[in-house]
């Protein structure tokens, strides 16, 4: 019963630390996925890749790198990145604006990102 | 009953809690270096706190078998003697950087602490996102030699428990570097910056518990460059915040491809290849992607000084 107490304690102080991390509003400048800034992150997270077609959205962005479509997506304050099928990608549903990616990867299940249009008019 | 005279950990919980409340203050009203995203907190410390529950599913296995080894030991050490803490210190300390280096490098034992490497912050909460399934990835074995030596196990407990709370405060952007000979001899929050790091430079460096020595020793030691900030996180970054793919995902993708495994040598590689191995090579370890990165520095230093040659020769404008 002690160790449910304890348990019970840690938790509420748990909680009290993430409310003060909240609202101390303190998190990193959030990745930028204008067209510099996201090639940018495009290099570092696939260097050995060329793009030859980019779609941005303020929450993430997708590149085609020859039969692949590569993912930058924000997570919380960061971001994590992916690659699926091109075909894949351009099947992949669009729904209230928003394309919804499924990336197969218990990891990173899916991405979903903001995007003006969906699929580009080239591969619709 | 075995367990040590007091819990290090426990006693030092309070403090954490002092230092974590501390640290967000002096972000959010110092200056200090650092950041905190609520969601990254909650998963952090959910993480820290389950844990303690976790261990109790193996408690019982390693109890046992720590006290089977204390009654084969080969000699008793005393443990109210300075010595013997000086020894222990040093000796826990080894162990440390070999589990946490085995940690990093074979992938079974990789599938139980990459969890405490998810998170793309570095603050004192991410010191706290500590493993659910170390015991049952066995790690914890690698300290019965000690109580094989002689060292009683709540002396090697509390030793062990030190270390843990050692680390704790190295877990911040907010100390910069330390003086010289500080940083040459302890692991500093500078050092297990690089270690939490995903730049291919900085990748599987920097395994000390207390003292860096010995990553200088076994060629793993990398300094902080203060051109190339660290990146914090895993090679291919969670897609959310979810504290059960946090535990679990890396165990996860080991079964996957076991399903797929097509002979005995996949399934070792699978097991306990570097994380990142795959048969035909199609994924990237460490290794490779370390490999890649010094490629491209040699190709970027030609290249300089390819443009560079004409002026340095004689005679050149």
């Amino acid at each position: 019963m002690t160790l449910l107490y304890i348990f019970g304690g840690s938790a509420v102080a748990v909680a009290l630390l993430v409310a003060l991390a909240a609202w101390a509003r303190i998190p990193r400048r959030a990745p930028v996925f204008a067209e510099a800034e996201a090639r940018d992150l495009f290099a570092l997270e696939f260097p050995t890749r060329t793009l030859s077609g980019l779609w941005l959205g303020e929450d993430g962005a997708v590149a085609r790198s020859g039969d692949e479509a590569l993912v930058l997506f924000r997570v919380g304050d960061g971001y994590a990145a992916r690659s699926l099928p091109w075909n894949k990608a351009i099947a992949s549903p669009v729904k209230d604006g928003r394309l919804n990616l499924s990336l197969g990867d218990f990891a990173a299940p899916r991405a979903v990102i903001s995007l003006a249009a969906w699929p580009p008019e080239a591969a619709a | 009953m075995m367990h040590a005279p007091f819990d290090v950990v426990t006693w030092a919980t309070p403090a954490f809690i002092l230092l974590v409340i501390a640290e967000i203050l002096a972000v959010r009203f110092l200056d200090a270096k650092g950041g905190y995203e609520a969601r990254d907190t909650a998963t952090s410390l959910g993480m820290g706190l389950v844990s303690t529950v976790t261990g109790i599913v193996t408690g019982g296995i390693v109890a046992a078998s720590v006290l089977w080894v204390w009654s084969h030991r080969i000699y008793t050490v005393p443990h109210t003697a300075i010595w013997a803490w000086v020894a222990l210190f040093f000796l826990e300390d080894l162990t440390y950087y070999w589990f946490h280096r085995i940690s990093h490098e074979r992938r079974f034992w990789w599938a139980a602490h990459v969890n405490h490497h998810t998170s793309q912050h570095y603050n004192l909460t991410t010191a706290l996102r500590q493993t659910w399934t170390g015991g049952v990835a066995g790690t914890w074995a690698l300290w019965l030699p000690l109580t094989f030596l002689g060292f009683p196990p709540g002396m090697v407990a509390i030793q062990k428990g030190i270390s843990l709370v050692y680390q704790f405060w190295i877990h911040t952007e907010t100390i910069g570097k330390m003086w010289g000979p500080i940083e040459y001899v302890f692991n500093t929050p500078s050092h297990h910056r690089v270690h939490h790091a995903r730049n291919p430079r900085y990748l599987d460096r920097n395994y000390a518990g207390i003292l860096i020595i010995w990553d200088r020793m076994f060629g793993t030691f990398e300094p902080e460059s203060a051109e190339e900030p660290p990146r914090y996180g895993i090679v291919k970054n969670l897609g959310d915040f979810n504290i059960l793919r946090v535990a679990f995902h890396e165990w996860v993708g080991i079964g996957k491809d076991l399903m797929s495994a097509r002979s005995i040598r996949d399934v070792f590689g699978y097991i306990f290849g570097p994380p990142g191995w795959s048969p035909d090579g199609s994924r990237e370890t460490s290794a490779v992607i370390k490999a890649r990165w010094q490629a491209s520095l040699g190709k970027a230093s030609l290249a300089e000084e390819r443009e560079a040659e004409p002026a340095d020769r004689p005679g050149a404008q």
